[in-house]
């Protein structure tokens, strides 16, 4: 009787575990052609000598592309590495103060026309990236029609060409990459705090705790495992920032004159328009294992500390 | 009931996915002939009302595509989803053949068919001896001046009439001359001016180490004079609201420019005072190219098409409705082409210009002056070593197509 019991629930279980794949499976499916498969083929491709002296009639040659793709892992490679993570601490860190800040100015009790600030919040994020960034660069730093410059002029300034030099070309991507990434994190950070019950903070204020404390004790510990995979995406999307970099400063026939570049932008300048795909996708599978590799240690240290 | 739905949307993601993914027509009709293009309205308009009645056995299905290398490099020797023949610049022709995807149109045109052409579009029609395009029309870029601004006998016949013109004239927001003076195609005019090249014919970057770093430093007084910001819209934007007084720009800026109620001079490009050469712009010829499989399958009816498309009537008709300067001599007899003073302006230049170069290795020396003159215009840096610089990448880069 045991025994019948037991092989019941053997297969209750099988049955479950058949169901939950069966019912991922469209997803998993989709998964696989979208985000396993490229990456394969490109690991694939990378091994193989397709350019255009080889397009359709490739054929597989080894490490030979990782070996030249460590060529391009230069000195130029290795400063770009480092402007990137500068570029995606600073852009964090921003990010997340600012989306704080405006996320509690969104959470005071009886704060009128709540959804009407929260609609202009959001709308960068409804904007293509493609268009905010040109309109940024045409709109506001334009040298000759420029709004900031218009605004120097107006105050008997000189006229500046913003994304000339390094540091005013990154604190200007930043400032764009503020404006479409914030909605975001203003929306994630604004839902956390929402979901934090009333009773804790009203019981702080009981026993007299600052803003500061009600922050620190409660606000951040509350909204922490909320915002954290949303962080972790965002980081990971900021590191591979290829769009505000190079339409602002480095699209061909409109460069600036800006040394600034992301691991992404310095690979493409360096490989991808060699048309040479069997190394270009050496180059991409490499900066793929350093992705991985530096969301592991992050994820892990996530980990750690939840 | 929840779990049906879920069910049920899945499958139609599937099916969908399974839609997009499916077969296009196979084209099996002999007598169909698509044309991908990424030309504007008037070119094709005026391409279709005339091959309706050259050739009206023939279905053409004209099929605008924005990213029209791309998506030929990906599916280029697939007849079920490439185009027929493409209308295109010549400057790929090298790229595509190297890839083995273009047929040589010259076996399928009949004998003297291209005697007509100019020889400056047939020279930039050919890779390795081999023509793979049938020359349309051509672009290149013109010397347009403002007559507001800059009166007829001003136009400068030599760079140093038009520094001394820019000096005079430059200041307060505006300026004598702007010129999209740090991008590749606008600079090559200037390095052609002191006698050498971007790209030599078997894929040398700067043949005459020399003669571009003189070009550079001789264009950077020029620079002084003309605002930070090299990119199109600055450009024609002061040009157009006449905040600049002459621009060096291609024939698509002159709709805007009339529009702008702009009374446009065309002068000749001016001679280099130290060379004494012209500044000679890259010509583009824009054109016909087969893919191979229309040419091994549709030979009758991809002929038809490129015989009728060797009339003078097509290059006329182009001419007119466009202001392109058809690759065919003969147009140029047409009255009414001989009266267009634009058309007449790029006839003239096609003796200077110089066809892009149509080398594959062409695809990365953009980027390569690109930086080169970003380097050395807009950040400031030492000519000489710049140059260097960029000739060491140019050399890893070539080395890195194959």
């Amino acid at each position: 009787m045991k025994k019948r019991e037991k092989n019941e629930a053997a297969k209750k279980r099988r049955r479950g575990i058949f169901y939950s794949y069966a019912w991922s499976s469209p997803s998993l499916l989709l998964i696989a052609l979208m985000v396993v498969f490229p990456i394969l083929y490109t690991g694939y491709i990378s091994l193989t000598n397709m350019n255009v002296y080889h397009w359709f009639d490739f054929t597989v040659v080894g490490l030979d592309n990782y070996l030249r793709a460590l060529f391009v892992f230069d000195s130029g490679f290795l400063s770009a590495l480092l402007a990137t993570i500068l570029w995606t601490a600073v852009n964090m860190i921003l990010q997340l103060i600012i989306a704080f800040v405006l996320a509690s100015l969104l959470n005071i009790r009886k704060l009128r026309l709540r959804k009407l600030y929260k609609t202009l919040l959001m709308f960068p994020w409804a904007m293509p990236g493609y268009v905010s960034i040109l309109l940024w660069k045409t709109g506001m730093f334009n040298t000759q029609f420029g709004l900031l410059n218009q605004w120097m002029e107006k105050l008997g300034l000189e006229a500046a060409r913003w994304l000339s030099s390094d540091l005013s070309a990154f604190v200007c991507c930043t400032v764009v990459n503020l404006w479409l990434a914030l909605p975001f994190m203003i929306m994630i950070m604004d839902g956390a705090m929402q979901s934090i019950d009333r009773g804790y903070e009203e019981s702080a204020l009981l026993d007299g705790a600052s803003w500061f404390q009600r922050t620190r004790y409660i606000i951040v510990p509350a909204i922490k495992p909320i915002i954290t995979p949303a962080v972790i995406n965002t980081v990971f999307t900021t590191f591979k920032t290829f769009d505000v970099v190079y339409l602002l400063t480095q699209q061909a026939g409109a460069k600036t004159g800006s040394g600034f570049h992301t691991i992404l932008t310095y690979a493409y300048e360096n490989a991808f328009i060699t048309n040479n795909y069997g190394y270009s996708s050496a180059i991409s599978i490499l900066i793929f294992i350093l992705l991985i590799v530096f969301s592991a240690r992050f994820q892990l240290r996530e980990e750690g500390d939840l | 009931m929840k779990r049906l739905t879920a069910l049920l949307l899945a499958l139609t993601i599937l099916l969908g996915l399974a839609a997009c993914g499916g077969p296009k027509p196979s084209g099996a009709d002999a007598n169909k002939l698509v044309v991908w293009h990424d030309k504007e309205d008037a070119v094709i308009e005026a391409l279709s009302a005339y091959l309706e009645e050259a050739v009206p056995d023939l279905e053409i299905v004209f099929e605008k595509k924005t990213s029209l290398t791309d998506s030929l490099k990906l599916v280029g020797n697939d007849p079920t989803a490439a185009p027929d023949l493409f209308i295109f610049a010549h400057d790929k022709i090298g790229v595509f053949a190297e890839m083995g995807i273009l047929a040589p149109v010259a076996e399928l045109l009949g004998e003297g068919a291209l005697a007509d052409c100019l020889p400056m579009t047939l020279s930039a029609a050919t890779y390795k001896g081999t023509l793979y395009q049938l020359p349309l029309y051509f672009e290149t870029l013109l010397f347009m001046y403002n007559r507001r601004y800059m009166q007829d006998d001003e136009a400068p016949a030599t760079t140093g009439e038009l520094l001394d013109y820019m000096g005079r004239n430059t200041g307060r927001g505006r300026y004598g001359f702007v010129e999209q003076h740090s991008t590749a195609y606008y600079s090559a005019a200037w390095i052609h001016g002191f006698g050498d090249s971007i790209i030599g014919e078997d894929g040398t970057p700067f043949p005459d180490a020399q003669a571009v770093r003189d070009a550079l430093a001789y264009h950077l007084q020029f620079v002084a004079l003309m605002p930070g910001e090299t990119e199109y819209s600055t450009v024609n934007t002061l040009f157009l609201e006449g905040k600049a007084d002459a621009t060096i720009g291609g024939p698509w800026m002159v709709p805007s420019a009339r529009d702008a109620g702009i009374d446009l001079g065309i002068a000749p490009m001016p001679t280099v005072d130290v060379t004494g050469k012209p500044l000679a712009p890259y010509s583009g010829v824009q054109g016909v190219h087969v893919l191979k499989f229309a040419a091994e399958g549709k030979t009758e009816a991809v002929k038809t098409l490129l015989s009728a498309l060797t009339d003078p009537a097509i290059g006329t008709s182009l001419a007119l409705a466009s202001g392109c300067a058809p690759a065919n001599v003969k147009c140029y007899d047409d009255p009414a082409v001989a009266g267009d003073e634009l058309v007449q302006s790029m006839r003239a230049t096609a003796e200077i210009a110089v066809p892009m170069p149509n080398i594959p290795e062409m695809d990365v020396m953009w980027t390569v002056v690109g930086n080169l003159l970003t380097d050395v215009n807009l950040s400031g840096k030492d000519v000489g070593a710049s140059f260097d610089a960029a000739l060491a990448k140019a050399s890893e880069l070539i080395a890195a197509m194959k």
